[in-house]
């Protein structure tokens, strides 16, 4: 496999080995404890690390959208109207969310994208107040805010196995890590192309980016949609593992926390550095909320993103302590970094 | 050589924090239960953060002096003493705050029951209770909240295990009725929520009641968030509404009351869903003048006059109430919560003795429903008698009070009408 | 035709995003960010007004000035320690864009932590209403829009009359040329941030008596500040006066005709705006 191949072909294999052992650590965990908060935590955590890589992704184009949240409203409106209101079974709705979520992603993006920077921005905040507010008063169709009430996906029977989601979480944990490691190689794979290695470019020159012309345009379109597409997937998913769909849960506040877990985690890895950043700030969110002290939880975030902002070095995050820490175990010029991108060694 | 011993520690690094990671959130084991009276941890998810925390926060003094003075007894099942413990968790009055809390609670905290619930998550908490067995009582009256027959999300056949303890969506109803009364000579009355409360099922409802009954109305709806009523105001005025009726947060209902009083209309008479928080706040925000004749829900058993209160109920939340007023330091004055967590315990504690069981949720359920229960807002026949097929909701008395001085003065009661 | 009542009214809303507005073009056109937490200062300094009057006993102009110097402190120590060090050459805007929302949370927190939650009154600052003929009006939303001159008066005077504010228009046009000059861009910055921020609290603690005071209240007026300055141009001074007024008037206006959908036909506009004529109705458009 073309993946394979790139992944092993690199000299220090011995990161990645312990990136697969985490990975097999993840997959066995439900083997390990089958507390519900815990896993709990870490689907929502995989769920916003998905949104989050479609942020990323956007970003690698140089626009920030504040309306991520708003794909996910849309991804989880059109699978739970089609599932609850239509009778439709889960695993199509779940595709169909994705794919309207994209369509739409196409229509906004082309229109919105000419427009740049900052406009861009105020523009996705509007657009993702504006799909709430429909969400609220098309009640007819989304029901307002009563919200529609989700079921769980009807039982998979594989042989003499059966996968019941109705259960309990452990078959949602196995989707969502399904759905992450999809979802990563699908985005990696991107990273990797031509046109992966062209946005990091444009990320990192805008005179190169002016140059691209049109091009550019049309690069800014494809990764908006396929953001959309999957984080579209991620809230048809949340949905689900929910029980509900009402208008107020992805609102505005919720994209700036897409945009922070971004952020914190680091966005010179389309994958990893989503991923720590949505574990690490959901996880602590989460934590945060069960001590007596209220409202620590918004100082604290604020605090940790402003300090992992000023304290690690320019445009880094979380992510690239690990590469750091790589270097210094091995004491080797060697670069531990994304394939293809030139070794820039003074931090 | 060195390097694989390096791997190796990352490895052993990386299960140790996972595994810290995992019995961090995994649930810490019981402390050995001393002899005596066994204790039943109740839950309740509850805004501790975020703009709706005030309402959760405030009573909380009394809830505990409530569970205090009612634990002194307990309750008996069977021969055995028991009594209860509050747990509360940070629900965020979101739907992802709700459905964390609620597990944290029945997986981490070991609760079997959830009372004196009423945030905007009723979905989510009952997504993850049902499965569970877990009998919640809530309260009626947030849009998802009432029977999907009425446009709601509510389903007696896959949430078996809700109980409507307190129902908010009929006072709205009963309040009404009561303004009516309180004022016969009114000319309309007009409603005012906020665009996210449009179109729900207690509206609907209510609107077909009021026409029903012949009473004049009109609704109008603002954005969340608005501060400046003055539009609003001004559409109540020319459709000649001369009491309206707030179905929003505290800080909105401060905001008409004050904004009406200076846009020269002191004649208006507001009134707001759910009881005053306390004077002081009012005064502060509001101003003396533009406070006084301002509506409210009111709670305080021993001035009702159409409800009888069992005694005994009302000195224990007059006891509370003194506790709580020892614990904050200033007098307590909230009523409150009357409705809410000791009405749902006595419910609960009731019918644990009808069914004789304190661990069988089909059972308590079964005595729930259709029984007849004596609180602190009085003694009302649960309805739902038909198993798995028809809301369980409670009664409630429907009172209100204006404010007087600085002081809440008994305005005008309607007792709800029992639901079959 | 609305009835006078609704004009007033929006007319003191538009007074309260001018000044908003008005402080964040001056940040946004020297130091070319946004300040997402513009709206946190509003709060913060609604805070200090309702201790210094309440707790402290200070008059309510006095505070309001103290206000202004404490917040316009705190922005001026948030900008050296936060922004400036995330701004410069070589750094896109993300980085300071997640700071100033970062201190949207933290501040918010910080606030429900120290103060509560509950909403604080100052009702009893300036009471009583002065009735006319068609409409009456608040003693203390006269207070709002005489409060609103005397700034937009004093920020003339500064912009015009003053050697700094000849070295701010500077800064704001040209940097480069400016530093030539001997106008040093970090400290113009800094008296900027603390400006903007003052103007800012100040705006929220004229406001405490016509509403009240609660952690959460910056978000609304920030996001109105935005839209502003959208439709007032970004990066014009002119523009957020002018966009203040008119979203004011508007926001008013147009819920008084159809209520709550007034949030849709703003944000529809914005949108509009910026994709037709970005450069709003006096901006510069550059981007």
């Amino acid at each position: 496999m073309i993946i394979g191949e790139h992944y092993f072909a690199n000299r220090n294999l011995i990161p990645k080995v312990v990136i697969g052992a985490l990975v097999v650590l993840l997959a066995a965990f439900p083997l390990i404890t089958t507390d519900v908060v815990t896993l709990s935590t870490l689907i929502s955590s995989g769920i916003w690390a998905i949104a989050a890589m479609g942020f990323t992704l956007v970003l690698r184009t140089g626009q920030f959208s504040m309306g991520q949240a708003a794909f996910m409203a849309i991804g989880g409106y059109v699978s739970a109207i089609l599932t609850v209101r239509l009778g439709i079974p889960y695993w199509p709705s779940f595709l169909a969310a994705g794919v309207i979520s994209g369509l739409i992603a196409l229509m906004i993006g082309l229109i919105v994208l000419r427009a740049g920077g900052i406009s861009f921005s105020i523009i996705t905040i509007a657009f993702g107040e504006i799909v709430r507010i429909v969400a609220l008063n098309w009640g007819s169709v989304t029901k307002g805010a009563t919200g529609i009430v989700t079921r769980a996906p009807a039982p998979i029977t594989i042989g003499n196995f059966e996968i019941n989601f109705a259960a309990g979480v452990v078959p949602y944990y196995y989707f969502m890590f399904f759905l992450v490691i999809v979802s990563g190689l699908f985005f990696w794979q991107i990273d990797r192309t031509r046109i992966g290695g062209t946005f990091r470019s444009v990320a990192a020159n805008p005179i190169l980016a002016e140059h691209l012309g049109v091009h550019l345009m049309w690069y800014r379109v494809i990764a908006f949609t396929v953001a959309g597409v999957f984080t579209g997937l991620a809230g048809a998913y949340y949905v689900t593992f929910l029980g509900v769909m009402n208008p107020l849960i992805f609102d505005l506040w919720k994209s700036v926390q897409i945009m922070m877990m971004t952020i914190v985690g680091g966005w010179s890895s389309i994958v990893g550095g989503p991923i720590i950043g949505a574990a690490v700030l959901y996880s602590l969110g989460n934590y945060l909320s069960r001590l007596p002290i209220p409202n620590i939880q918004y100082l604290v975030f604020g605090a940790v993103v402003v300090l992992v902002l000023l304290f690690l070095p320019k445009g880094t995050g979380l992510v690239d302590l690990w590469g750091k820490f790589w270097r210094k175990v091995f004491r080797e010029v060697e670069e531990y970094e994304l394939p293809g991108e030139s070794s820039q060694e003074d931090e | 050589m060195k390097k694989w011993y390096n791997v190796l520690a990352i490895l052993v690094t990386a299960v140790i924090v996972l595994g810290m990671f995992a019995t961090a959130c995994a649930q810490k084991p019981a402390p050995a239960q001393p002899t005596g009276p066994i204790t039943i941890n109740i839950g309740l998810p509850m805004p501790l953060s975020g703009t709706a925390s005030p309402w959760g926060e405030i009573p909380t003094p009394f809830r505990e002096a409530w569970v205090q003075v009612f634990n002194k007894e307990g309750f008996q099942v069977n021969g055995q003493t028991y009594n209860v413990k509050l747990i509360q968790e940070d629900d965020e009055n979101s739907a992802e705050g709700g459905s964390a809390a609620a597990k944290q609670l029945i997986y981490g905290d070991k609760c079997k029951f959830f009372a004196g619930h009423w945030s905007w998550n009723f979905s989510a908490v009952a997504a993850v209770t049902n499965p569970a067995k877990v009998i919640f009582l809530t309260r009626t009256g947030s849009p998802d909240a009432t029977p999907a027959s009425g446009g709601g999300a509510y389903d007696p056949k896959t949430m078996p295990y809700v109980v409507f303890g307190t129902p908010s969506q009929e006072e709205y109803r009963a309040n009404i009725f009561a303004l009516v009364e309180a004022f016969p000579n009114y000319k309309k009355i007009g409603i005012l929520d906020s665009s996210v409360g449009k179109g729900a099922p207690t509206w609907t409802d209510l609107f077909a009641r009021l026409d029903k009954a012949g009473i004049r109305w009109h609704d109008e709806y603002f954005a969340p968030g608005t501060t400046d009523f003055s539009p609003i105001i001004t559409r109540f005025k020319d459709e000649g509404c001369d009491i309206v009726f707030v179905a929003g947060w505290i800080g909105e209902f401060m905001t008409f009351l004050k904004q009406r009083y200076e846009m020269g209309y002191k004649d208006m008479k507001v009134g707001c869903t759910g009881p005053f928080v306390s004077m002081d706040v009012y005064n502060a925000v509001v101003g003396a003048d533009a406070v006084q004749g301002a509506i409210g829900g009111y709670y305080a058993p021993w001035e009702f006059k159409k409800t009888k209160v069992d005694p005994k109920y009302i000195a224990q939340c007059q006891e509370a109430m003194k506790i709580a007023a020892q614990t904050t330091g200033a007098p307590f004055e909230y009523t409150g919560e009357m409705p809410w967590v000791p009405s749902h315990i006595l419910i609960l504690t009731q019918a644990m003795q009808k069914a004789g069981s304190v661990d069988d949720p089909d059972a308590i359920m079964q005595a729930i429903r259709g029984g007849t229960f004596d609180t602190t807002v009085g003694k009302w026949t649960m309805s739902g008698a038909q198993t798995y097929g028809s809301p369980v909701v409670f009664g409630t008395a429907g009172c209100l009070c204006s404010i007087q001085g600085g002081k809440e003065v008994y305005l005008s009661e309607h007792p709800m009408d029992p639901i079959p | 035709m609305p009835p006078a009542g609704i004009w007033i009214d929006g007319l003191v809303q538009s007074c309260i995003y001018m000044t908003m507005a008005f402080g964040m073009v001056l940040v946004f056109s020297i130091l070319g960010i946004l300040n997402w937490a513009h709206g946190q200062f509003y709060m913060l300094g609604g805070f200090v007004v309702y201790y210094a009057v309440t707790a402290a006993g200070i008059p309510f102009p006095l505070s309001l000035l103290i206000s202004g110097v404490i917040v316009g402190g705190l922005g001026m120590v948030v900008e050296k320690v936060i922004i400036e060090r995330l701004t410069g050459p070589g750094y896109g805007l993300l980085a300071v864009t997640a700071a100033t929302m970062a201190l949207i949370f933290f501040f918010e927190g910080a606030a429900g932590m120290a103060f509560g939650l509950m909403a604080k009154g100052m009702a009893t600052v300036l009471p009583g209403v002065l009735d006319m003929s068609s409409f009456s009006i608040s003693y203390q939303k006269i207070a709002v829009i005489a409060f609103t001159l005397i700034i937009m008066v004093a920020m003339y005077i500064v912009l015009n009359r003053t050697k700094i504010g000849k070295a701010i228009r500077a800064t704001a046009q040209q940097p480069d040329a400016a530093s030539l000059y001997g106008v040093s861009v970090g400290r113009v910055s800094l008296i900027v941030m603390g400006i903007g921020c003052a103007l800012a609290a100040m705006a929220g603690g004229i406001m405490g008596p016509v509403q009240s005071v609660d952690p959460f209240m910056g978000r609304i007026p920030m996001i109105m500040s935005l839209l502003a300055i959208v439709i007032g141009g970004l990066g014009s001074l002119t523009g957020a006066i002018a966009g203040g007024i008119i979203l004011g008037l508007l926001n008013s206006v147009i819920a008084y005709k159809i209520s709550y959908f007034s949030e849709v036909v703003l944000f529809v506009m914005v949108i509009a705006i910026l994709l037709i004529r970005p450069q709003g109705l006096f901006g510069t458009g550059a981007k």
